[in-house]
């Protein structure tokens, strides 16, 4: 099993939080943006991981819940539902928001992109009134989510006073050893900037209504 | 749509009792009433608990890489295929042709959910192609004519004709 991420990716973020966290065996290599490893895809998509039967996971979700499972801690529905809100809500939102804090320096902006998402995210942790997603343990859907948000809530120039329930389970899931290790090495600690590159060799996102979702 | 195939796919797996399903917000994201718990909001997650609930689990892949398989092509219907735009589909296109230039299934050899829900997402790309970009697509549309006749699958998608000779040049443009 081999996992290929980038420096400044917060995709890779993810998987490698994941991984740290579920203590699977496998090796891990740095390679550039354009790299292509996935032989069947068009634009080169990190991260990558090649499996043992000789298989290419492209979807960061997938291979973190690959992780999980390999380690021996299956999916809840709960958790299902998480990873498939952060891939068709919050990304979409995140890529946006990404795209203007990163490239464009419109922070304020930034912030009113991801608004609607992370209401969402706070009322469901004040409702739900657990220290984590999907209750009393951490699971793939708080790795998940945490590091997707993470350039985000990590920036002093995008903090808002908003939304308590997402600070106080952010800053409990992002202090998280697994966390902690997989920001030092996707963004080195320099923050939005880390992911000035891998911003500018993505297509500029649509705005978020454009997209039509289910037909 | 979302609530269609899902009424299909109960048909499919034979759960005798419909379930009670309504949709959220602008993107009409499905949400299905569940009476034993909280309830369940989005395509690949209920998909997945209706597979669960009709014991198939064969349908979600046999081993560990599989699974992974799986739930990567659910959440590539869900994240990539629905809503995007015409030059998008053209990508998705030529990637899934070469994808599948040595498979029978989206997961390998064995049919699973992977399968049957790009089919549904699928399918609206594939009426709008001609014969020759349906030639062009070979891989994809060999694959999509596998799926459609295959037993309780198309349900309320009308069938879509693939001419199983060539009748363009064998050479891609």
């Amino acid at each position: 099993m081999k996992l290929f991420i980038s420096e400044g990716n917060p995709h890779c973020l993810k998987v490698l939080a994941a991984l740290e966290e579920a203590g699977v065996q496998c090796d891990v290599q740095f390679v550039n943006h354009e790299e292509n490893l996935v032989p069947f895809l068009s634009r080169p998509s990190l991260p990558a991981l090649l499996l043992p039967n000789g298989q290419h996971l492209f979807s960061p979700n997938a291979i973190c819940r690959y992780m999980f499972e390999v380690s021996g801690q299956e999916c809840s529905e709960a958790c299902d539902q998480w990873l498939e809100w952060e891939a068709t809500d919050l990304q979409p939102a995140l890529l946006q928001a990404l795209h203007m804090a990163v490239l464009q320096g419109k922070e304020l902006e930034a912030t009113k992109v991801l608004a609607g998402p992370l209401s969402y995210l706070d009322q469901s942790l004040t409702k739900a009134n657990t220290p984590y997603l999907t209750g009393d343990v951490v699971s793939v859907a708080d790795l998940v989510v945490c590091a997707a948000l993470h350039p985000i809530l990590s920036a002093p120039s995008l903090a808002s006073g908003d939304h308590k329930s997402v600070r106080l389970w952010f800053d409990r899931v992002a202090a998280s050893q697994s966390c902690v290790s997989a920001s030092h090495k996707v963004l080195q600690g320099k923050g939005l900037q880390a992911m000035k590159s891998f911003m500018q060799r993505q297509p500029a996102p649509q705005s978020g209504q454009s997209r039509g979702g289910t037909h | 749509m979302a609530l269609r195939e899902l009424a299909s796919l109960e048909k499919y797996l034979g759960l005798k009792k419909p379930n009670k399903y309504s949709s959220r917000g602008d993107k009409k994201i499905p949400v299905l009433q569940n009476n034993n718990g909280p309830p369940l909001v989005g395509l690949v997650t209920i998909a997945r608990h209706l597979v669960k609930e009709a014991k198939q689990p064969e349908l979600l892949g046999e081993a560990a890489e599989d699974r992974a398989v799986v739930h990567q092509w659910l959440e590539y219907r869900v994240s990539k295929l629905d809503g995007c735009n015409k030059e998008e589909s053209r990508t998705i296109l030529k990637d899934l042709d070469l994808y599948l230039q040595d498979k029978v299934c989206m997961a390998g050899n064995h049919f699973t959910l992977a399968d049957v829900l790009m089919y549904n997402g699928i399918h609206p790309l594939i009426m709008d192609l001609t014969f020759q970009e349906k030639e062009r697509y070979m891989n994809v549309t060999r694959w999509f004519d596998h799926i459609q006749h295959r037993a309780g699958i198309r349900h309320h998608l009308p069938p879509v004709v693939v001419l199983r000779n060539r009748i363009y040049s064998a050479k891609h443009p």
